[in-house]
């Protein structure tokens, strides 16, 4: 008798049994997406195919037909999957140096709000709600428009140059387009000497490791940053004279007709723009995750310092910053993220990055949904990479529990 | 040996009360080298002030600033429509006004009913959480009087009347508590209406006031002496259907077209265009938070490519998608302007953002909530209604304010795409003859510092809602 009972409970009726409500649900669920979508792609196929758009990804490999602002090198013959690598390696570079521009202001405001010099907790107070409440895209624009272009800035051919002390050569070339400052440039085995370096970071990172041994063993200090740093300057060292001196110091100079910059390095004002400017933004909020991160330590255990007799310096570093780093991290790297997808705010400074390209790119008449289906999916790997590599450091710095 | 303290002999520490002497000492002066740095950084401070006072009162060129005041706030909008705008501007205060005084007296009604005291917060506290914005409506009224000295009546008395609608609408904390949920159906009806104020009561915009009066219908109609269950819900949904046909023909019957969106510009589209879109991704949100904290992994595994993918790209590149490619995403024939593009693709990339906080709030909430609701024996749907999404989406108010302000700030790239926002309206300034390439700067900071007010106030209701919220707990 139980067993009938029990076999009623275990089976409803279809329209009440669970397990075929979710497989129903699921179904339905997935079939209105796919009809949603098929019908927005359908939509989009016959209306291309009418006006005889193409849908193939042949352009990427027909010629660019013109020219990426401040990238001479670039010849508008290229291919065009060529060209959007100009345009990937500009957003990089003003995603990389924003990051560090981003993590320097950051850190210096985070640690100043929490200063107890009322003056400098101020500034830092001040500086903080006024970025974080106005638009990175007015910061570019401001930076663009009023410092750069018609700033305090002479034009090119009347550039200022500031010399390095007691010699001709400038080290800084500023004027409201591009300013040019000290590079290297190579004279012979550029590639010999590079390898040569590579194998001294990674003979730094064994002895690293070592040294990180040697300290879980006895307990002697390990020193292993500097341990490293020297290995890989020994390298550096050794590589560069047995090379024979593959590269040279190039000091920027304006060419004869006070046109060009020729020697040392260039940095376009589109440039300078989106970095200074996303690097001040991106600052303002990575100064409240790391005061909020500091202030979310416990005090007890800045107390146990105290306890401990440590110094104030020995109570930061060792005991508060590193939780409060484990805290921090995620939403920095974060920040992080968010002003790589900004630079893309560049465009409006002119500054050749991938959205930048990819609009002029169209406008030379590019096929629209392939530029920027490309354009997404580049943008889509950087953020997936970086929170690739903010999972696996999650991981590493997760507190191991019991 | 009786070191026994008497109470009479105890009293609160007493409170030093510091001099500026001894102030300056402690704040400015602590150590030496905190010292050395203020003695560094105050010349550096004051000459900054010195200049950035300068570049306000003395070398600054504001007459672009003064001259296209107007372009600025309502872009190209029709001039001889701008009754539109005041009205809407009056209707909102109201709206706001009522929202605000409903607030303050259910915050009292909930105090009452846990027998606490309960504080209002006083006018004083609001005006300093609004400073910002006053600050800015203030600078608005002095550009508006020292270019134009003609007529600077008008300004003044629109934000006279906003002020004495919201003063209005907030007495409506003195209603009695059974019409707390009319004043909040009455805020609701005032925003729809406000909206469409400007953008015309034609035909076809009953949508909105038909969902929430049908919905308010469907709920406040009588049932109770209904037996059935069915008859009940026929009754509800009868009603609620005859309130949405009687809008309908009200509808049709005014049906005077206004002046659509594909023509507001300036501060007016910003600030809508935001409101907007963060209202269109709410449901969506709510929609995509739902399906990536569901158990169908099919949902699940859709929602999060959605909201990773959409996360994962810039806001620009869903724009450009927008200008370029939606429109070809629809039959043949339909035209969708700039700015409708231009909302979809702000709507979907709010709605991916939202779908991430929700999805916060749901987690936030203890499993303890979940398991008494299937104590009691309740459905699944019903657990989501009535326990957790009330007190997940309740949790995360502060955060999807924050949402808007970043949304709001985001508005400003649809400048890139050419159409004429907050931000775009410097370029119709600076092609003008008389400001090629003057006053680039003020313009600039000029926007900056509408952007911020704005946001700046938001974001510190954010905060106080955030308190409030962490009280209450």
């Amino acid at each position: 008798m139980t067993t009938t009972r029990e076999r009623d409970l275990a089976r409803p009726p279809l329209w009440r049994d669970v397990r075929v409500l979710r497989v129903l649900g699921q179904v339905g669920a997935v079939l209105v997406v796919f009809l949603i979508f098929r019908w927005l792609v359908g939509n989009l196929l016959t209306n291309l195919s009418r006006l005889g758009i193409s849908t193939s990804f042949d352009f990427l490999f027909g010629p660019t037909n013109f020219q990426i602002p401040y990238a001479s090198e670039f010849n508008p013959r290229a291919e065009v999957w060529q060209a959007t690598l100009v345009g990937v390696k500009n957003t990089f570079l003003a995603g990389f140096f924003g990051i560090i521009l981003a993590s320097v202001v950051g850190l210096i405001v985070g640690v100043s709000r929490l200063s107890e010099n009322w003056l400098v907790s101020r500034i830092a107070t001040v500086y903080v709600e006024f970025f974080r409440n106005i638009p990175p895209l007015v910061v570019i624009i401001f930076f663009g428009a009023a410092v750069f272009t018609n700033g305090p800035f002479p034009l090119l051919r009347e550039s200022w140059e500031l010399n390095w002390f007691g010699t001709d050569n400038a080290f800084l070339l500023i004027n409201n387009d591009r300013w040019g400052v000290p590079g290297f440039a190579g004279t012979g085995e550029l590639g010999l000497f590079w390898l040569i370096v590579g194998i001294g970071v990674v003979v730094g990172a064994v002895v690293w490791r070592w040294r990180t041994k040697a300290f879980d063993a006895t307990g002697q200090p390990h020193h292993r940053v500097l341990w490293f740093l020297g290995v890989v300057v020994a390298f550096f060292v050794v590589g560069y004279l047995a090379t024979g001196q593959p590269f040279e110091m190039s000091w920027p100079a304006l060419s004869e007709n006070r046109r060009r910059i020729d020697g040392g390095f260039e940095v376009n004002w589109g440039f300078m723009s989106v970095t200074i400017a996303l690097g001040l933004y991106t600052a303002s909020h990575i100064g409240e995750i790391l005061r909020g991160s500091i202030l979310a330590v416990h005090t007890g255990q800045s107390e146990a310092a105290n306890a401990l007799a440590l110094t104030a310096f020995q109570r930061y570093r060792f005991v508060v910053l590193p939780q409060a780093m484990r805290i921090a991290l995620p939403p920095t790297i974060n920040q992080y993220l968010n002003l790589v997808k900004n630079t893309s705010l560049g465009t409006a400074v002119g500054f050749a990055d991938l959205t930048a390209f990819t609009k002029t790119s169209i406008g030379n008449g590019r096929p629209a949904f392939q530029s920027i289906l490309i354009m997404m999916a580049i943008y889509l790997s950087f953020s997936l990479v970086i929170s690739l590599i903010l999972n696996i450091l999650n991981r590493r710095l997760q507190l191991v529990t019991r | 040996m009786t070191t026994l303290i008497e109470p009479e002999t105890t009293s609160a520490p007493p409170i030093h009360e510091r001099n500026a002497w001894e102030w300056i000492k402690h704040n400015l002066f602590p150590n030496w080298w905190s010292g050395l740095v203020t003695i560094v950084l105050l010349p550096i401070l004051l000459y900054m002030a010195y200049r950035a006072l300068r570049f306000f009162f003395v070398t600054g060129q504001w007459e672009a600033v003064e001259v296209n005041l107007a372009l600025f706030m309502q872009g190209t909008f029709p001039r001889d429509e701008q009754w539109r705008l005041i009205a809407q501007i009056l209707t909102f205060a109201l709206a706001f006004g009522i929202g605000a005084g409903t607030a303050s007296a259910s915050a009292r009604d909930r105090a009452e009913d846990a027998s606490l005291a309960h504080e209002r917060g006083s006018l004083t506290d609001t005006l300093k959480r609004m400073w910002s914005m006053i600050a800015f409506i203030v600078l608005l009224l002095v550009f508006a009087t020292t270019h134009d000295p003609g007529s600077p009546i008008s300004p003044f008395l629109v934000v006279f009347g906003a002020v004495l609608a919201g003063y209005v609408g907030y007495q409506a904390r003195r209603l009695p508590r059974r019409l707390r949920n009319l004043g909040w159906l009455l805020t609701l009806v005032l925003l729809v209406v406000g909206f469409q104020v400007v953008s015309g009561f034609d035909s076809g915009g009953w949508l909105p006031l038909g969902i929430i009066l049908g919905s308010a219908a469907y709920s406040v109609v009588p049932v109770e002496r209904f037996e059935s269950r069915w008859l009940r819900l026929l009754v509800r949904l009868a009603a609620a259907a005859v309130v949405v046909l009687v809008i309908r023909a009200v509808y049709g019957a005014i049906d005077s077209t206004g002046i659509g969106w594909d023509e507001w510009s300036g501060l007016h589209l910003t600030l809508l265009v935001s409101a907007i879109a963060i209202v269109l991704a709410f449901p969506l949100g709510l929609l995509l938070a739902l399906a990536r904290r569901s158990t169908l992994p099919a949902l699940r595994y859709m929602s999060t490519v959605y909201i990773e993918v959409i996360r994962g790209v810039p806001l620009i590149t869903l724009l450009f998608m927008g200008q370029f490619i939606i429109g070809f995403m629809v039959p043949a024939g339909t035209e969708l302007s700039d700015v409708t593009r231009a909302i979809v693709a702000m709507t979907a990339f709010a709605a991916a953002y939202i779908a991430e906080i929700v999805r916060g709030g749901l987690q936030a909430l203890p499993s303890g909530q979940t398991e008494a609701g299937q104590a009691l024996g309740l459905a699944p749907p019903t657990i989501m209604r009535r326990i957790v999404l009330p007190q997940a989406l309740r949790a995360v108010i502060p955060a999807m304010v924050g949402q808007f302000i970043s949304l709001f700030k985001d508005s400003s790239l649809l400048f890139i795409i050419g159409i004429v926002e907050f931000l775009g309206v410097r370029r119709i300034i600076h092609a003008q003859e008389a400001f090629r390439g003057v006053g680039i700067a003020e313009t600039l900071v000029f926007v900056a510092l509408g952007y911020w007010a704005f946001a700046f106030a938001m974001s510190r209701e954010s905060q106080r809602l955030e308190r409030r919220l962490r009280v209450s707990r």
